[in-house]
């Protein structure tokens, strides 16, 4: 007893080969009874851009918590419209454990995402525009700002501003001042909101 | 004559390239860092420019100036013991936790990557020699990675200046350590011979598929220079590679909460880490 070393790991012995590593054999093993076999077809399938309808539909299917979140990183290796709309749909989902990941995928895929935001922060469900916000908020691109403006400018629901002034709290610079100012008046009856904005503003104009 | 200047465009264009290849992410601050070893490559390759030298790095078929510079651009800064409440948490927690799992002389098997140039490896297992009788019982295996092939040898080789080891105390100088002619310190023969080292790069599925069945794996200070979706890549290569029960360590400084919800928060009395779930 004590330490001891093992043969180096041959690569090629390093699963159960079953089905071929190609699209079609990877298809077929992410429908798989097995969801160990699901999950290594998932994390593969990161390789094959088509599978990009293979993945949403077996996300929308799916039960199997760590074959999902396989699924959701090899989307966001994506990066692609394809895969953000299949993402989006799932906002949507009555599965909060879903729309939570949904939000996280989509946080990493900002060149794809920068294209639908405007698109999806116009959207008929106030639920679905607050978790657009929620994607806003560690999603790295220049738009950020500007995007939250536009909601406060616009947006009638009160919980949709609020929720986006709750992140220029954060991210807002003086750009922001003259539109939050303007949602005081919008939301004149509102007293949580210009709770939220008072802070907003002194944390704008404070830096 | 070799141009001697990376311009902005160069800049970009080069760290999306990087980061493709290795997960690792500039950010403009890093311009300085980055420039100074390109230029340091450009000019130890003969290329005439940026252009060319970039041109030589996508298409070579072999890969080695990617890794030559991949070992450049790699921060290789650790000291024996670091962190070592961690060290305490494996002895008293971690390891009674995973042995309970396991039938009696079965093995443990631990990963400890970036392996850096060895310190954390050794003091592993210099640690366990220690502070756990139990070793005596079990037979432990411990693997070290590093994508830096450079880094790998100076680890095998095991030589620290003193400087290196002044926070090992004598007595373990004595007993794990053999003071060189130069006055630097070699890991004793048994103890080099007691880890595996080797060459893996995280962003790399290829490399990372057939290390499976650890127990506890410790990354420390290495996905703080990762950026999100190389974070959320690399947590999914942890959790294939873990037993179930297994655990994670990362630096002081790191959440794998705020990286992926695959794994348990598990606050031992010596330190907070992560874990497989038993029974996902």
């Amino acid at each position: 007893m004590g330490f001891v070393k093992s043969q180096p790991a041959d690569p090629s012995k390093g699963e159960d080969r079953k089905v071929q590593r190609d699209l079609a054999g990877l298809t077929t093993a992410l429908c798989s009874a097995d969801p160990k076999s699901r999950r290594w077809a998932a994390r593969d399938l990161a390789h094959f851009p088509a599978a990009v309808d293979a993945l949403l539909t077996q996300l929308a299917r799916e039960t199997d918590r760590e074959v999902r979140e396989a699924i959701f990183i090899t989307l966001a290796q994506f990066d692609n419209s394809q895969a953000v709309n299949g993402l989006i749909h799932c906002l949507r989902s009555e599965d909060a454990a879903l729309r939570n990941s949904a939000i996280d995928a989509l946080k990493l895929m900002p060149a794809a995402v920068a294209p639908m935001m405007a698109q999806l922060l116009r959207d008929p469900s106030a639920d679905v525009r607050i978790l657009a916000i929620n994607v806003l908020e560690s999603l790295r691109h220049p738009e950020v700002e500007a995007w939250l403006i536009g909601v406060i400018a616009q947006d009638t629901h009160v919980n949709v501003c609020a929720t986006a002034v709750d992140l220029l709290t954060e991210v807002g610079t003086k750009t922001a001042v003259q539109a939050l100012l303007a949602l005081k008046s919008r939301f004149a009856e509102e007293p949580f909101m210009h709770f939220a904005i008072d802070v907003a503003l002194q944390r704008i104009q404070g830096e | 004559m070799a141009k001697t200047d990376i311009s902005l465009d160069e800049f970009q264009k080069f760290r999306e390239f990087f980061y493709r290849k290795t997960g690792i992410q500039f950010d403009d601050n890093k311009r300085y860092f980055v420039d100074k070893r390109l230029l340091e490559r450009i000019e130890a390759t003969g290329t005439e420019s940026f252009r060319h030298y970039f041109t030589m790095l996508r298409f070579e078929a072999s890969g080695e100036e990617l890794q030559k510079l991949t070992n450049l651009m790699t921060v290789n800064e650790t000291y024996f013991f670091r962190e070592d409440y961690q060290f305490r948490c494996l002895v008293d927690s971690m390891l009674p936790a995973v042995c309970a799992r396991k039938k009696p002389g079965a093995r443990i098997r631990i990963w400890s990557i970036p392996s850096s140039s060895g310190e954390e490896p050794y003091s592993i297992a210099i640690y366990l020699l220690e502070h756990w009788p139990e070793i005596a019982n079990w037979d432990v295996e411990l693997i070290s990675s590093d994508i830096d092939t450079d880094i790998l040898k100076r680890a095998r080789l095991g030589c620290y200046s003193p400087r290196s080891v002044q926070h090992v105390k004598p007595a373990l100088l004595d007993r794990y350590f053999v003071r060189q002619k130069n006055g630097d310190y070699q890991i004793s023969d048994e103890l080099r011979d007691s880890v595996e080292f080797t060459r893996v790069n995280l962003a790399e599925m290829t490399d990372t598929r057939s290390y499976r069945n650890f127990d506890i794996i410790f990354c420390r200070n290495l996905l703080i220079y990762f950026d999100d979706l190389s974070r959320r890549k690399a947590a999914e290569v942890f959790y294939d590679a873990l037993n179930a029960g297994g655990f994670v360590c990362l630096g002081h400084s790191e959440s794998m909460s705020r990286i992926t919800s695959l794994f348990s928060v598990k606050k031992y009395p010596e330190a907070i880490v992560y874990q497989k779930p038993e029974q996902p």
